[in-house]
C-alpha cells in the first residue's frame, strides 16, 4: 500500500473548522444581509442554497472523471476511491440541487417541475450517475468495479456538454441572474464558499473512508489465507 | 487493415444470419412498438407529426438496445472475445467492427419502422427523403456507439441486458432529443436553420461518442 | 532463433480477485523451445496464471514479457502466440473451416486455405472442413481450438488442460503432438492436474500451490537440453 500521499491531519481539522464556522456564517448572510427579493419574496432565499450544491455536485462529477482517468492511466485503487467519493458527492449535490430547484420553480412559476436545460441536464446526469452506482454495485473485484466505474465518469463528463446544448436549444426559461445587488453577490459568495468547502471536507473523509474498508478487506483475506495456507478463488 | 475489418464484420453478419439471435426480435419488439404508439396517437391527429418522431427514435433505442446487447455477449459465450482480444490487430479496429455491426442492425431496424410509422402513424418522414435519410444514419451512428461500449462494459456483469439500456439511455438522451427534433423539423414544408442545427448536434454526439468508444473500448473489455 | 532467448518471462506477478489473493508475487521465465508442465489443485490458480500469461488478465502487481516485449492485447506481438482456454473460442454458427479462415485473415496468414488444409488434416478435422463448429463433439472442438491456435505458425502455445475429459486414445494422439512441437522448437506452457501428464510429456513441471509457484523436482534433475530426447522416448 502506498503511503506517501497521507492526507495530514491538520489539513482535515482546518478544513473542519473552515466548514464549521464557514456554514453559520452563510446562512446568516442569506437570511440577514441579503436583501427581500421584490417578485419572490423570502423563497427567493433559497437561490443560494440551490447555487451553491448544483456547483459543488457539478465539480464532483469532474473531479469524478478525472480521476476515474487517471486510475486508468495509473491503475492505483487510491484513484478509484477519489473518483467514487466524488461520484457520491457529485450525486448528492445534484439531488439536492433538483429537490432546492423544484422547490424555486413551485413558488416562481406555480409548477413542482419545469423543462428547464439546467434542471433538466442536472436531472440526467443525476441519472448517469445513478446508474453508475448500480452497474458498480454489481462487481466485486475491486479493480474491475474501478475499471466500470472510471470510464462511465469518463461517459459522463463527455455527455455533459451534449446533454446541456440539446437540453437548451429544446427549451429554456432558467432565470439568468443579472444586476445582482452587491449584498446578494456576498451572500451567494458566501454560500459557495461555505458549501465547497463542505463538499472537499466530505470528499476527503470519504476518501479516506474508502482506503480504510479497503485495507480492511485485505487484512481478512491475508488472514484467511495464513489459516490454512489454501488458495481461494 | 480495411479488410480485416471487414472480415470481422462479415463473421458477425454471417452468425447472426444463420443463429437468428438478435435481429428477429429486435424487429418484432420494433414493429409491436410502432403498433402500440400508432394506435395510442391516433385520436391527437393534430399532434401526429410532432409525437411521432419523438416515437419513432424512442422505439429505434429499445428495440436496438436488443440486438447491441448481444454484440458482446455472443462473443463470451464459447470465449471467443479471448480469441478476438489475441489477434495482431489495433482494439480500435475491435471496436469499429462491431460499432459496425450495431450500426447496421439499427439500420434495418429503421428501414422497417420508418414505413412502418408512416403507415400506422401517417407520419410526415418522407417529405424530404434524403434529409431523412442523413438524420437516421446520424442518430443510428450515436446510439450505437455509446450502445457499443456500454455493451462491452457491461457483458461480463449480471443483468447485463437490463443494465444496459438502463445506463444507456441517459448518456443516448442528447441522440435522442436531437434526432427526434430533427425529425419533426423534417416533417415541414422546408428544411430550416433549426433542423441542421438539430443535425450537427446528432454529428458531434456521433463523432465524440465514437472516438471515445475507440480509446476507452480497451479498457472497458478487459477481464 | 537463439535457444537461449526467454519466451515468456513473468516478474513479481499477482493476482487478488475482490481482495482474495490467487496469486502471489511469481517470478517465471520460459526459454524458447522448452515444454513446461503447470500443476497444481483444481483452484489453485492455473487458470488465472496461463490466462495472465497470454496477456488476457490483467496481473494486479507485475509485468508479463513475450520474448523481450510488454505483452499486451491485440498488439503486433500477439503473432507470436498460440493460445487454447478451457473455452473453445470459437464461432459454432461459422463452420470448421470458416473459423480457420477468420482466424488466418486476423493473423495475415499468407497462404490461408493451403495452411487450413494442413492444419485439418494433422488435427484429423478433413472430414468435418463444412460442418457448423456448433455440430462437433466436445474433442472434435478442442481439436479444432488447436488447430486455429496453431494456424500462424506462433513460436509459443499457452494450452489450458489439454488432457482434461481426453480418452486413452487422444491422450497418445496429444502426446505425440506435444513431442512433435518440440521437435518443431515451439515453447510450450500447458496447465495439468495430473502429476503423470507433466512428469510424461514436459521438460519441466512447475507446482502451484498457495499462490506460490514452485519448480518441481524431476524438472531439478534433468538437464532442459537432455529431458528433450529422453521425455520423447518416454512419451511415444
Amino acid at each position: 500500500m502506498e503511503s506517501k500521499r497521507k492526507i495530514p491531519v491538520t489539513g482535515i481539522g482546518m478544513l473542519n473548522v473552515l466548514a464549521a464556522v464557514s456554514m453559520p456564517a452563510a446562512i446568516a448572510a442569506i437570511f440577514f444581509l441579503a436583501p427581500r427579493e421584490e417578485t419572490m419574496g423570502e423563497v427567493q432565499r433559497i437561490f443560494y442554497v440551490h447555487v451553491a450544491v448544483a456547483w459543488c455536485g457539478l465539480m464532483s462529477l469532474i473531479v469524478s472523471a478525472l480521476a476515474g482517468a487517471s486510475y486508468l492511466f495509473r491503475r492505483d485503487l487510491a484513484w478509484d476511491h477519489w473518483s467514487l467519493a466524488a461520484a457520491e458527492l457529485g450525486w448528492l449535490g445534484c439531488g439536492l440541487a433538483l429537490i432546492t430547484g423544484s422547490l424555486w420553480a413551485r413558488a416562481a412559476w406555480s409548477v413542482w417541475w419545469t423543462w428547464d436545460p439546467r434542471l433538466t441536464t442536472t436531472f440526467i446526469l443525476w441519472l448517469i450517475y445513478s446508474g453508475y452506482f448500480l452497474v458498480r454495485g454489481g462487481l466485486e473485484d475491486g479493480h474491475r468495479r474501478a475499471r466500470v466505474g472510471a470510464v462511465m465518469t469518463i461517459l459522463g463528463m463527455l455527455d455533459l456538454p451534449l446533454l446541456f446544448m440539446a437540453t437548451r436549444w429544446f427549451r429554456g426559461i432558467h432565470p439568468v441572474p443579472q444586476g445582482m445587488e452587491p449584498s446578494m453577490r456576498t451572500a451567494l459568495i458566501a454560500s459557495l464558499a461555505s458549501f465547497s468547502a463542505l463538499f472537499l471536507l466530505l470528499l476527503i473523509l470519504r476518501k479516506v473512508q474508502l482506503k480504510q474498508a479497503q485495507i480492511l478487506l485485505t487484512c481478512e483475506s491475508a488472514a484467511e489465507m495464513n489459516a490454512d495456507d489454501s488458495p481461494g478463488w | 487493415m480495411v479488410a480485416k475489418l471487414w472480415w470481422m464484420i462479415h463473421k458477425d453478419l454471417v452468425s447472426e444470419w444463420r443463429a437468428r439471435r438478435a435481429w428477429p426480435s429486435m424487429l418484432l419488439f420494433g414493429t409491436v412498438v410502432a403498433l402500440t404508439f400508432g394506435a395510442q396517437i391516433e385520436p391527437l391527429s393534430q399532434w401526429k407529426a410532432q409525437i411521432s418522431g419523438s416515437l419513432l427514435w424512442l422505439a429505434i433505442f429499445f428495440a436496438g438496445m436488443l440486438a447491441i446487447d448481444r454484440s458482446f455477449a455472443a462473443e463470451r459465450e464459447e470465449g471467443s472475445m479471448d480469441g478476438l482480444s489475441l489477434y495482431p490487430i489495433s482494439s480500435e479496429a475491435v471496436f469499429l467492427a462491431k460499432l459496425a455491426v450495431n450500426a447496421i442492425a439499427l439500420g434495418a431496424l429503421q428501414a422497417v419502422l420508418i414505413p412502418l410509422f408512416i403507415v400506422f402513424c401517417d407520419a410526415p418522414l418522407a417529405a424530404h427523403p434524403w434529409a431523412m435519410l442523413l438524420v437516421a444514419m446520424l442518430g443510428n451512428l450515436g446510439i450505437a456507439s455509446v450502445g457499443t461500449l456500454l455493451s462491452a462494459l457491461t457483458s461480463g456483469t449480471r443483468h447485463s441486458g437490463s443494465m444496459l439500456a438502463l445506463l444507456a439511455l441517459p448518456l443516448a438522451i442528447p441522440v435522442l432529443l436531437a434526432a427526434s427534433k430533427a425529425t419533426q423539423c423534417l416533417g415541414g414544408a422546408q428544411i430550416d436553420a433549426d433542423c441542421w442545427r438539430w443535425m450537427q448536434l446528432l454529428g458531434a454526439f456521433a463523432v465524440v461518442f465514437s472516438i471515445a468508444g475507440m480509446l476507452l473500448f480497451d479498457f472497458a473489455r478487459e477481464d | 532463433m537463439d535457444d537461449r532467448t526467454i519466451a515468456i518471462e513473468a516478474r513479481g506477478l499477482c493476482r487478488s480477485f475482490g481482495g482474495r489473493i490467487v496469486l502471489r508475487p511469481i517470478d517465471l521465465a520460459i526459454p524458447a523451445g522448452q515444454t513446461v508442465a503447470l500443476t497444481g489443485a483444481n483452484g489453485a490458480g492455473k487458470t488465472t496464471l496461463l490466462r495472465i500469461l497470454s496477456g488476457l488478465n490483467r496481473p494486479t502487481a507485475g509485468k508479463v514479457f513475450w520474448f523481450g516485449q510488454p505483452a499486451a492485447t491485440n498488439s503486433p506481438a500477439c503473432r507470436e502466440l498460440g493460445v487454447v482456454m478451457h473455452e473453445s473460442q470459437i464461432y459454432p454458427h461459422l463452420t470448421v473451416h470458416e473459423n480457420l479462415l477468420f482466424s488466418a485473415r486476423m493473423h495475415g496468414v499468407s497462404e490461408p486455405r493451403r495452411q487450413i488444409h494442413r492444419w485439418l488434416e494433422s488435427v484429423g478435422l478433413e472430414r468435418q472442413r463444412d460442418c457448423l463448429a456448433a455440430k462437433l463433439s466436445r474433442g472434435m472442438r478442442q481439436r479444432l481450438a488447436l488447430a486455429r491456435a496453431l494456424l500462424h505458425d506462433p513460436r509459443v502455445l499457452l494450452w489450458d488442460e489439454p488432457f482434461s475429459g481426453l480418452d486413452r486414445e487422444n491422450a497418445i494422439w496429444l502426446r505425440e503432438l506435444l513431442g512433435k512441437l518440440r521437435d518443431a522448437g515451439k515453447t510450450v506452457c500447458f496447465s495439468t492436474h495430473d502429476a503423470d501428464f507433466a512428469r510424461n510429456c514436459a521438460d519441466r513441471a512447475l507446482h502451484l500451490h498457495g499462490g506460490r509457484l514452485q519448480e518441481h523436482e524431476m524438472a531439478m534433475a534433468e538437464p532442459i537440453i537432455a529431458s528433450v530426447g529422453s521425455s520423447r522416448a518416454r512419451a511415444a
